[in-house]
């Protein structure tokens, strides 16, 4: 059953149309992650289900009944910044409860309950100190704390990772799905990094210039995007794409490119025509030797890229792409010699030219 | 030997700084335990027994200098006059001034900018343009040397000054703290009240004492519009140029003691009003 | 030949009278021609500071910057011939992109002709041929970065000095972009030393990463050895995403086995990987003592799940499993400690996971000092 329901939210700051009809369904428990580029409009989509800001048409339900215009304070909502939002003259531990003793909760229980979430996010050693004597982590975490410490029914989360380094969005990104199912927590977490998402979510909803593009299961996005610019907003490096004809024989489907004629795969149920082929870096097969499908490229640079090794190769009609490949797989390829490309089975993905919807 | 030459110059240059603003100070000081003789003669004495007469004398109202009669000083009065003006402007100030200095920083409302900057050219004019008709309207609604009239004036000099500095302190707290507050399950007055209030506090702080000192040094005002019997110490000086005397030790002595209150003032609350002045510098 | 030498180069701001703080601290670095360096460090870890004090931006307090065999310390910044691509990214207002590029072309004396075609080649490479004619404040960020880079580029220096030259660039750019920039400034035999946070450019441009922290040079070397031979704890930590798995060990050594006993924060054992001595480096076995304690640090995808058998002792249970796409990280309990580890993208984690570490991969640091004792024994 769904437990927030938005029907078409729409939010505008004099002539920018920040948020326009956005529906979504999320359900008891869900992580729920809010995934777009900078400038989409999800901090402003987050603030709407906040109350801070109120949209100007639209509903937001909870439980089936709107709350588009209760206050902050009324909602049953809690929510962490990006930018921590600390309040710098009170120690950690009043920062933390805030949220109890705005609700008439008895010394020894606001007590508890601190030390309790304190001791889950590993804080209770800096519950004395002010918000300016935190490192970076420990700030996050204290933020963290103060959004779930009462256990609110909704937590909503602003990048909460972007402002911390590596090895503590790392740590976090395994820690907290455990702290948060442990609450029973419906979260609504924003990124803007599609690995974030992907790890965090149990789905994502991708925000693309104040429209909803997907709302689906993190590998269902990946790997059968709505549109070619879902497609390019996950994965790194980005996928290949390139306008071609397409035609089909009996057991081939070919891309004409420039003059060139690609063997995709075997089969599709796309009509012939023309229109963007995609094709993700890791689908990509590079070797020495040469097959049947395959076709020559140019060697022109490598790069290590997230503990993989990214070629950058070109076609003879000048048409380059990118290949992803493990440490290992690179150890075989002699980028001095000549090298040859084919596309793994099925990997393709066809956008419309025009509407670049995908086509299957 | 270029940082040598250098520092020695630095020393010297400080000195000559610190000369030049203290020398007056120092000097008032000095002849504030001096008698008129001793300030009148021709090559002044560097060396002198020091007396506090002068100081008993405002403090028991009434000094007799040799040579003319004695003369009767209403200096302590004036004091208390000077003491109730300026604290009481500066709570009326406050109370008015901090609400609405956070709702120009919060909200941006219509004409929000030209009433901010109205309240401000306050500032500008001088108040002899306005002295003569205030004075008029408050003989006739019965206001005429009262506390309340002077205290009410004084918010054209006051209430500008605090409203700009704390404005900009408002201006740099990050909403996203206050929204985080409501959003723990507080009011908005809560939030207000205990977190853009504690955080402004250094502004504020600052804001108070500045307006303090402007009430405090005011004179036109209290001149035009109160008799003796309200005026404040800045006023109250000028009686003791009578036609038959100008006793300087004495004036010497009432400059100290009027300057004595807002010196401990700041110290007091020194290290909130340097970081306050400059902040208000830069965001006003 | 070495294009760029920095001798003992010291930064020393004097933040009050008696409290200073050295933003560089002996900075040795040899750097050959046609080579490219990134700076790489967290904020105010002095990467930019010294890159200024290359530039000739900002004064240095004691050492040599050598600039092609000439000692530049005392020259301005315009003598010293090199290029630099600022962070803000400085480009001229009132002039179009394509003058912006070709104004430092300008004083050059090369003829129209070649001057527009480095301008094409440039900005057919950054993918801004179709705002060319455009001026500055009306394109967004990402492209001014891109002018600001073209900028760069396209002169003609002894060495060219970029800071934080990819940060605003946007994502879907930045993989072809990087790999397209590098093989311009490979082709053209260019020396660049650049500034970086993000460790991922970091090591996807660079020949060599110098990795700083508060001012101190911590390791420079090749990508490849900065990931797989960090020389102390914090570079082990700071370089990977996610990051090396950083533990601390008891040495226990036999005549046959070589044991590290996984301890928590209480100094109990919380698991055990165990080698046989034959299979071990001796020398490297001579480096550590019985009993010693180490940090051990070993890279999540060295973590090798295809064999059958395993070399710890310990219960494991994948707690978490996040798929990528390219890859999955998971989330692996073993008697109290928490290690991450990336597989290949196809891979499901079973019930009973039997993970291997293979000796080559581990890392061992003194405790103390946070030194390395070695890289895979």
């Amino acid at each position: 059953m769904s437990y927030i329901k938005l029907e078409s939210i729409s939010k505008s700051f004099k002539d920018d149309k920040v948020i326009q009809g956005l529906n979504a369904e999320i359900n008891k428990g869900e992580f729920f992650v809010i995934f777009g580029p900078s400038g989409s409009g999800k901090t402003v989509l987050l603030r709407l289900l906040s109350g801070i800001l109120l949209p100007d048409s639209g509903e937001i339900k909870m439980e089936n009944a709107v709350i588009n215009d209760l206050h902050p304070e009324e909602r049953d909502v809690s929510m962490a910044f990006q930018n921590f939002a600390l309040y710098p003259h009170m120690k950690a531990y009043e920062n933390i409860a805030s949220p109890l003793k705005a609700n008439n909760i008895s010394q020894d229980e606001i007590d508890s309950k601190v030390k309790e979430i304190a001791n889950l996010l590993k804080i209770d050693h800096v519950l004395n100190q002010y918000p300016k004597e935190l490192s970076n982590g420990q700030k996050q975490r204290t933020s963290l704390a103060r959004s779930l410490v009462n256990r609110p029914s909704v937590v909503l989360l602003d990048d909460p990772l972007r402002n911390v380094d590596a090895k503590i969005r790392f740590e976090m990104r395994l820690e907290l799905p455990k702290v948060l199912k442990e609450f029973n927590t419906t979260v609504i977490y924003i990124s803007q990094d599609y690995r974030e998402a992907m790890a965090l979510a149990d789905r994502i909803a991708v925000l693309y210039d104040g429209k909803f593009n997907d709302i689906d299961l993190p590998k269902n996005i990946y790997e059968k995007p709505s549109s070619l610019t879902t497609a390019k907003l996950f994965g790194d490096p980005t996928i290949n794409n390139f306008n071609a004809v397409i035609s089909k024989n009996e057991n081939r489907v070919i891309a004409e490119c420039n003059g060139e004629k690609i063997i995709l795969q075997r089969k599709t149920s796309i009509e012939n025509g023309e229109c963007i082929v995609g094709i993700r870096p890791e689908d990509i097969n590079l070797s020495n030797q040469q097959t049947e499908e395959s076709l020559k490229v140019e060697f022109r640079t490598k790069t290590p890229l997230n503990l993989r090794i990214v070629f950058l190769v070109k076609l003879s009609n000048g048409l380059e792409l990118l290949c992803s490949m493990s440490e290992e797989e690179a150890k075989n390829i002699k980028e001095k010699e000549q090298l040859y490309v084919s596309f793994k089975e099925d990997k393709c993905l066809f956008f419309d030219a025009i509407t670049k919807r995908n086509l299957e | 030997m270029k940082f040598n030459i250098w520092s020695i110059l630095k020393i010297f240059a400080y000195a000559a700084i610190i000369l030049f603003f203290l020398f007056p100070i120092a000097w008032i000081l000095n002849m504030s335990f001096m008698t008129n003789d001793e300030i009148l003669r021709k090559v002044p004495v560097l060396f002198y027994e020091p007396t506090l007469k002068n100081y008993i004398g405002i403090w028991e109202g009434e000094i007799s200098i040799p040579g003319f009669a004695t003369m009767y000083i209403y200096f302590k009065q004036n004091l208390i006059n000077s003491a109730i003006l300026s604290s009481f402007s500066v709570a009326l100030t406050l109370v008015l001034g901090v609400p609405a200095a956070y709702a120009f920083a919060r909200y941006k409302f219509k004409g929000g900018e030209d009433i901010a900057f109205t309240l401000l050219s306050f500032r500008f004019a001088p108040a002899l343009l306005i002295i003569i008709p205030l004075n008029l309207y408050f003989t006739q609604i019965g206001l005429y040397d009262s506390y309340i009239a002077l205290i009410w004036v004084y918010q054209l000099i006051t209430l500008p000054l605090l409203l700009w500095i704390v404005r900009g302190y408002f201006e740099d707290i990050s909403p996203d703290i206050e929204y985080a507050y409501r959003l723990d399950g507080h009011s908005w007055f809560q939030s207000f009240w205990k977190i853009s209030i504690p955080l402004a506090k250094p502004g504020i702080a600052a804001a108070s004492l500045l307006c303090f000192i402007y009430a405090w040094n005011n004179f036109v005002f209290a001149l035009i519009l109160g008799s003796s019997a309200i005026q404040p110490v800045t006023v109250g000086a000028l009686a003791f140029i009578t036609a038959s005397a100008i006793p300087y030790g004495l004036i010497a002595c009432g400059i100290v003691v009027s300057v004595l209150p807002t010196l401990i003032l700041a110290l007091f609350i020194q290290k909130y009003l340097v970081q306050g002045l400059s902040l208000g510098a830069i965001k006003g | 030949m070495s294009k760029v030498i920095l001798n003992n180069l010291n930064k020393i701001f004097e933040i009050k009278a008696g409290t200073d703080v050295k933003a560089v601290n002996n900075f040795n670095l040899n750097l050959e021609e046609g080579e490219i360096l990134a700076l790489l460090g967290s904020s105010g870890c002095g990467k930019t500071t010294t890159l200024r004090m290359i530039a000739g931006f900002e004064t240095i307090t004691s050492g040599e910057i050598k600039i092609s065999g000439k000692l530049v310390n005392d020259l301005k910044p315009a003598e010293r011939n090199v290029a630099m691509a600022f962070e803000g990214y400085a480009l001229y207002p009132p002039l179009t992109v394509r003058d912006n590029i070709a104004f430092s072309l300008m004083k050059e004396k090369i003829s129209k002709n070649e001057v527009d075609s480095k301008v094409k080649e440039v900005s057919e490479l950054l993918e801004i041929t179709d705002i060319l004619e455009r001026y500055p404040p009306s394109i967004s960020g990402g492209q001014q970065q891109r002018v600001s880079l073209a900028r760069a580029l396209v002169r003609d220096s002894d060495a060219l000095l970029l800071d934080e030259p990819m940060s605003q660039l946007e994502p879907q750019l930045r993989a072809v972009l990087r790999a397209r920039v590098k093989d311009y400034i490979q082709h053209n035999n260019k020396t660049v030393i650049f500034v970086t946070h993000d460790q991922t450019e970091a090591v996807a441009l660079a020949d060599k990463i110098a990795v700083m922290e508060e001012g101190d040079l911590k390791q420079l070397a090749s990508p490849y050895d900065i990931s797989s031979k960090p020389s102390n704890v914090f570079v082990a930590s700071f370089i990977g995403e996610p990051p090396m798995n950083i533990l601390k060990a008891k040495v226990l050594k036999t005549e046959t086995h070589l044991t590290f006993e996984i301890l928590n924060d209480k100094d109990e054992k919380n698991f055990s990987i165990k080698y046989s001595n034959n299979e071990l480096n001796k020398e490297n076995l001579n480096k550590i003592a019985n009993e010693q304690i180490i940090t051990l640090g070993i890279r999540p995808h060295k973590i090798n799940f295809n064999k059958e058998t395993t070399n710890l002792e310990g219960k494991a249970e994948s707690s978490t499993y996040h798929w990528l796409g390219d890859q999955v990280h998971i989330g692996i309990e073993i008697g109290g400690s928490s290690i991450i580890s990336v597989a290949d993208r196809n891979f499901q984690p079973s019930s009973d996971i039997k993970m291997h570490f293979p000796s080559e991969s581990i890392n061992a640091f003194n405790r103390d000092s946070e030194e390395v004792i070695f890289n895979g024994i």
